[in-house]
């Protein structure tokens, strides 16, 4: 069965955004400070990681609404990588913390600070 | 009906990020950050990409803060109990330099938005732009070799994180 | 949207919680007598004829007792956990359909309504993303009761539910290969054309069915609440109207997923080879529907209190080692078959 060659372009999107592009990029850029004063701010390793992930989604929130506001599909696509490397990392960040954790007996940034183990 | 939707799951997506950064208790920020991405999720959806709202519940929400949950109770983090000793100055900072970025990408945004899209209303054609089929046609046709790197880069984070916490024999 | 449309719809939400609620009683009566039946005793019959106003007696009693919040608790948690059991248990089937739809003429304008709350895009998709959010519940009611018990039982049940997750989500695109579309009315209707799926593919639905036990937390996986080893599991600490909760969850939990079983493999509400329109098309739908996935409840009885309980490492060595290879097995087949078009 052969699918005929995908552009990723759905044209002009056939309607207007009913709330303009600004509005989405603006909630985006909230979002993004926001997590951005969370990673520097808190010292628990794991609420780190949670205001990484907030930063990570305020960049899929951009990615969809210029998709949208371009009619293209690249913007979705984009965010499906994002997503699936973001499991990833959060998978493997978790598990260093576990390791760390074992040895040192805190998830306190600020103790973590030997360069080692 | 759509502004109304979009502010309600703004406000929300923002108070709980807040919630998310600011509450000392690692469990609580891990749901409100739950409450944070089901409002993000409605959002994708009036942005035509229902698919990738699905994906956002099942993966990020319902698996990437599971185990964010997992560990925390395997640890056993409860809420940050020395938070007198939060520096002040600290915190400032932080609240600074978030501010000063966060401003400097709004500004950008919102005086570069020159993509205005006219066209007629057909909300039909709307729900086909983001449909599972074509994002699947995109998906496999043009990046499929990206597709194939990142199921390369989830084993590798499955093996990774299996090695890393693998406890040492006795 | 128009007005009619979200009027239609908010009836039909609303029926839908009203039958999700309502089967609650009526399970607890058949998981009553039906242990009965099967253990060669009685079972309640003094409440009524019958026993069938027994799962009110119950209900007065759950209202009437002591609401009892352990002093260490995490109080916020503790409250919120029942609910958010409840809430993804109650959502999941708004995009199973139960019915064909009808045309209505309302005001001079035909509409077909169709039975079915939500009919979207990414059907399966839903219900797996719903799922995913009934772990929250159970995680947050082992952690907030502050209790060795209820802390293991909640882990364990979140790791069992997210293992068998995997299993039936690749059991569930099995199904939806052949398909080609994600949307359950599509699977459906392509059940009527063409061979069950139970038939097509044996594993795949046994695969399903073990997966739709653990996910619901029935013997003989339900460790995570075994009244022999761990008290009670994640509900342990509860009581009254808070542990009826959890149980109302469970109860809906096992409809949705029997309807799902029934709309995946059975045909959902197809009758084979009837064909039926209007009226008496969709009575004899909603009907046969309901025949199906009453056959699945009794079996989810039965089953439990047939077979004896999994150990907990026993349950997580079938759920990955067992039951992925399967489902994946059978996602091979299914692959081969739909390229062949054998099915």
């Amino acid at each position: 069965m052969m699918i005929p060659a995908a552009t990723p372009n759905f044209g002009p999107a056939a309607e207007p955004m009913g709330v303009p592009l600004g509005a989405y990029l603006l909630l985006s850029a909230a979002l993004f400070s926001i997590g951005l004063f969370g990673v520097l701010s808190r010292r628990n390793a794991i609420a780190l990681f949670l205001s990484i992930e907030l930063m990570l989604n305020s960049a899929n929130l951009a990615f969809l609404s210029f998709g949208r506001a371009l009619g293209n599909l690249n913007g979705q696509v984009s965010v499906f990588f994002v997503i699936a490397v973001a499991a990833a990392e959060a998978a493997v960040g978790l598990a260093i913390m576990v390791t760390v954790f074992r040895t040192k007996e805190t998830i306190n940034v600020d103790k973590l600070d030997i360069l080692r183990w | 009906m759509e502004l109304a939707l979009f502010i309600v799951c703004a406000a929300v997506a923002i108070l709980f990020a807040l919630v998310v950064v600011t509450h000392p208790d690692p469990v609580r920020s891990v749901l409100a950050l739950v409450v944070t991405f089901f409002a993000l999720a409605i959002l994708y959806v009036q942005l035509a990409a229902p698919l990738i709202a699905a994906l956002q519940i099942i993966v990020y929400a319902g698996a990437i803060l599971v185990l964010f949950l997992f560990v925390i109770m395997l640890l056993n983090a409860g809420p940050e109990k020395d938070t007198g000793d939060r520096s002040r100055l600290r915190t400032i900072i932080s609240l600074l330099t978030a501010a000063g970025l966060g401003g400097m990408i709004a500004a950008r945004a919102w005086l570069n938005q020159s993509t205005g899209i006219e066209g007629a209303d057909n909300p039909s054609s709307l729900a086909a732009e983001g449909s599972v089929h074509a994002v699947a046609r995109v998906l496999f046709d043009r990046y499929l070799f990206a597709f194939e790197l990142v199921s390369i880069v989830l084993l590798a984070a499955l093996v990774g994180a299996l090695v890393l916490t693998k406890k040492e024999p006795a | 949207m128009t007005t009619f449309d979200l009027t239609i719809g908010a009836i039909k939400a609303a029926i839908i919680v009203g039958v999700l609620q309502g089967c609650v009683p009526i399970l607890v009566w058949v998981e009553r007598r039906g242990s009965a039946l099967i253990q060669d005793r009685l079972g309640p019959n003094r409440v009524g004829p019958f026993g069938l106003l027994q799962p009110m007696a119950d209900a007065l009693k759950f209202i009437f007792k002591e609401d009892i919040i352990p002093s260490s608790a995490d109080k916020f948690l503790y409250v919120l956990a029942p609910v958010m059991t409840l809430l993804p248990a109650l959502t999941t089937f708004c995009v199973i359909p139960w019915g064909p739809g009808i045309d209505v003429t309302f005001r001079g304008v035909a509409h077909h309504v169709s039975f079915q709350v939500a009919d979207v895009d990414i059907g399966v998709l839903v219900i797996l993303a719903l799922v995913a959010t009934g772990v929250y519940g159970i995680v947050v009611a082992g952690w907030s009761s502050n209790n060795k018990y209820s802390m293991m039982g909640g882990l364990r049940s979140s790791a069992q539910i997210i293992s068998y997750e995997l299993a039936m989500g690749l059991a569930i695109i099995g199904v939806i290969l052949p398909v080609a579309s994600l949307r359950l009315p599509a699977v459906v209707e392509y059940q009527r054309h063409h061979l069950w799926f139970v038939f097509t593919q044996p594993v795949g639905f046994l695969t399903f069915l073990i997966a739709g036990f653990a996910e619901t937390n029935r013997l003989p996986f339900d460790m995570p609440e075994a009244d022999s080893e761990l008290v009670a599991g994640y509900h342990t600490e509860y009581s009254s109207m808070k542990f009826a909760l959890f149980f109302m969850a469970e109860y809906a939990n096992m409809v949705t997923s029997s309807a799902l079983a029934v709309t995946l493999y059975f045909g959902g509400w197809s009758v084979p080879f009837v064909e039926a329109s209007g009226i008496p098309g969709a009575i004899l739908g909603i009907g046969a529907f309901a025949f199906k996935v009453a056959f699945f409840l009794w079996l989810f009885v039965w089953v439990r209190w047939t077979l004896p309980r999994y150990r907990y490492d026993q349950l997580m060595r079938l759920g990955w080692k067992v039951l992925v290879p399967l489902a994946a097995l059978n996602l091979l087949w299914s692959s081969t078959a739909t390229l062949m078009g054998w099915i």
